[in-house]
């Protein structure tokens, strides 16, 4: 069976030239712009280390709230997960909806503040092999604290837009580690979680069950 | 010790092993980087240092700069005001004196790459006079806001824009829309530059004592060069404000002489009559090579500020909350990416705020603490050399594999 590959992860973004000044352009863009820009402000915006900085889990949330002083549209944004979705399109009609339904119940649209308009990008992922491997639930939960916050983006969010479930659960399954630690582990509600919060769940659930000496799988570490 | 090794202890080893395994993928490839001086400015800083780490990475790196005459300088001067959106008054002959020029360094340069980076708008017309074959692609870097350009300047320019593969800019708000990829590099700092590198406290204390600036006393410090946009005047305004009721602070106001710059002079003088005789408003005037002297004013303030009304990236930002201090900055440019209010520091959008989030972080010691702690961490994760040059890297690895959503290196 082969050893879980710690992978590493670094973004490529790029600029379109578009920013929107207002609600009514954030609805442009939504409904407008391509794949690559939504997920990069839902999704990948995490990525951008920004992230343990703010309160919200993606960009059009936190621009809302920040730049717009739209409330209650940020909150509204905030409570998307767009990992739900298995079809982009769907993810933006979604979007869409959301905004449209709030743009339908305001007398004015707000504008942004100066200086913090949103500027739309898009990115793409380059992933390295950092050369760390581990075959065992203790190699796991020993490598888990020496990640990049960006090994456990790949790890989590990115295998779970590939493959609708993360790495670890997906490789602990495959050595019948114990049910109850899969479940645990893909039970993390880790969009609304930033990077570290994420990181002390995984170890969280690992060491629940490291010492547990059935779960020490295939030897040592 | 090799250069990697120095930064290692710096930034860690998993970002030095992520640059060792983007290098091993790109070893070999020929990149050269040409812009128009090899000394003074952001650009000549920038490949001082790229081009050492790039070659110890396994590129083949080198750097050519073109040559021009005065007036040549002179005409890519206005592009750079044009570019940011600045009146200019030029002639047709001035845009073909650019070209001229352009052609004329294309004989000479060797330009030989697999990738050519063509810094900023003085090289730009290179590709047109390179035979076909010679440069495998070229890239043009621009450092400079182009999102609101002067219309004469940007049709002259995008000219030559049509001739490379892809463009790379430091923030999204400093692009337009191009028909070419659009990469976005922010820029960095080089933490063991003398401007950044630690100081122990016997030479901080010297350096202020010789500055006349109490090191025993809060001392508030806005680091930039006398510039409207940079908005001294609401900063001296903010400290006023504050004085009455922190009498011990001291307010420094740094920047260059503005011997060549009018404009600047004229600025200068209203600092100064606004400062008047208050002996604990500093106004220094330090010569361009003052690395340590800034250095030294930064790790002992309480508070930076950056009062802009218009701000590029705002580098002067990125070294103070290095240095662990937290930021008091307009909510403009690159300062609104890296002031994020109660992590790093405020946004603000007055002299008054300023004053108010002077007086909340002069109150909580703690909070200043944690904010510094942030700002440091933020700035190690995101704006030192090696993101910059990991960047480089992760775009020529993405610009020869392009078409894919997601990419293994």
């Amino acid at each position: 069976m082969n050893d879980f590959i710690v992978e590493d992860c670094s973004l490529v973004r790029c600029a379109t030239g578009r920013a929107c000044f207002n609600l009514r352009e954030l609805l442009e863009a939504a409904r407008a712009a391509g794949p690559g820009v939504l997920e990069h402000h839902l999704m990948r915006c995490a990525l951008e280390d920004h992230f343990d900085l703010y309160e919200f889990p993606n960009d059009l949330a936190r621009w809302c709230w920040d730049a717009l002083g739209d409330r209650e549209l940020a909150e509204k944004l905030a409570l998307l997960n767009p990992y739900v979705f298995r079809d982009f399109e769907k993810l933006r009609g979604e979007v869409v909806d959301v905004l449209e339904d709030h743009l339908w119940s305001l007398e004015r649209f707000p504008w942004s503040r100066p200086g913090l308009e949103l500027h739309l990008v898009e990115s793409r992922l380059i992933s390295f092999d950092t050369g760390e491997r581990f075959s065992t639930l203790v190699g796991m939960a020993e490598a888990v604290p020496r990640m990049s916050r960006r090994s456990l983006f790949f790890h989590v969010h990115e295998a779970y837009r590939r493959h609708g479930v993360d790495d670890f659960s997906a490789f602990l399954e495959a050595r019948h580690a114990p049910n109850e630690l899969v479940e645990r582990l893909r039970q993390i509600d880790f969009y609304f979680l930033n990077l570290n919060q994420l990181r002390e769940k995984v170890l969280e659930a690992l060491c629940a069950f490291v010492a547990e000496p059935r779960a020490v799988l295939g030897g040592a570490a | 010790m090799n250069l990697l090794d120095r930064y290692e202890e710096v930034v860690g080893r998993p970002e030095i092993d992520r640059l060792r395994r983007l290098g091993e993928r790109l070893a070999g490839k020929r990149i050269v980087h040409v812009n128009s001086t090899r000394q003074g400015g952001g650009v000549a800083e920038i490949l001082g240092w790229m081009i050492p780490l790039m070659v110890e990475l396994g590129i083949d790196a080198r750097w050519e700069v073109i040559q021009g005459n005065s007036d040549f300088y002179r005409v890519t001067k206005s592009f750079h005001n044009g570019l940011q959106g600045l009146p200019i008054n030029l002639r047709p002959a001035d845009y073909q004196l650019h070209v001229d020029v352009n052609e004329a360094n294309a004989r000479h340069l060797n330009l030989e790459a697999d990738v050519a980076f063509i810094h900023d708008p003085q090289p730009i017309f290179l590709p047109r006079f390179t035979p076909a074959g010679k440069v495998g692609r070229w890239i043009w870097r621009c450092h400079i806001d182009a999102s609101r350009p002067n219309r004469g300047v940007w049709k002259h320019l995008s000219g030559g824009i049509k001739d490379y593969a892809a463009t790379v800019f430091s923030m999204p708000s400093f692009t337009r829309p191009l028909d070419r990829p659009m990469f976005l590099i922010p820029p960095s700092i080089d933490p063991l530059a003398d401007k950044n590198r630690f100081l122990d406290d016997s030479e901080r204390v010297q350096i202020l004592e010789k500055l006349h600036v109490d090191p025993d006393r809060p001392m508030l410090l806005q680091v930039s060069r006398f510039d409207r946009f940079k908005d001294p005047l609401g900063v001296i305004e903010a400290y006023r404000l504050v004085k009455t009721a922190h009498p011990e602070l001291q307010l420094v106001l740094v920047g260059g002489p503005a011997d060549d710059d009018p404009e600047g002079a004229e600025v200068l003088k209203d600092v100064m009559d606004r400062a008047g005789d208050d002996a604990d408003l500093h106004v220094l005037l330090l010569p361009p090579d003052s690395h340590r002297e800034i250095n030294a004013l930064q790790r002992s303030a309480v508070i930076v500020l950056q009062k802009s009304l218009k701000e590029g990236f705002g580098l002067t930002v990125t070294e103070a909350l290095w240095k662990g201090k937290p930021v008091i900055g307009g909510a403009t440019g690159g300062i609104a990416l890296q002031v994020h209010d109660y992590q790093t520091g405020f946004l603000v959008y007055s002299p008054a705020g300023a004053a108010y989030r002077i007086r909340y972080l002069l109150r909580y010691s703690d909070k200043r603490q944690r904010m510094g702690a942030t700002g440091h961490e933020f700035v190690r994760e995101n704006f030192l050399l090696t993101r910059h040059l990991r960047d480089y890297f992760s775009m020529l690895m993405w610009l020869d594999h392009p078409g894919t959503d997601a990419l293994a290196a």
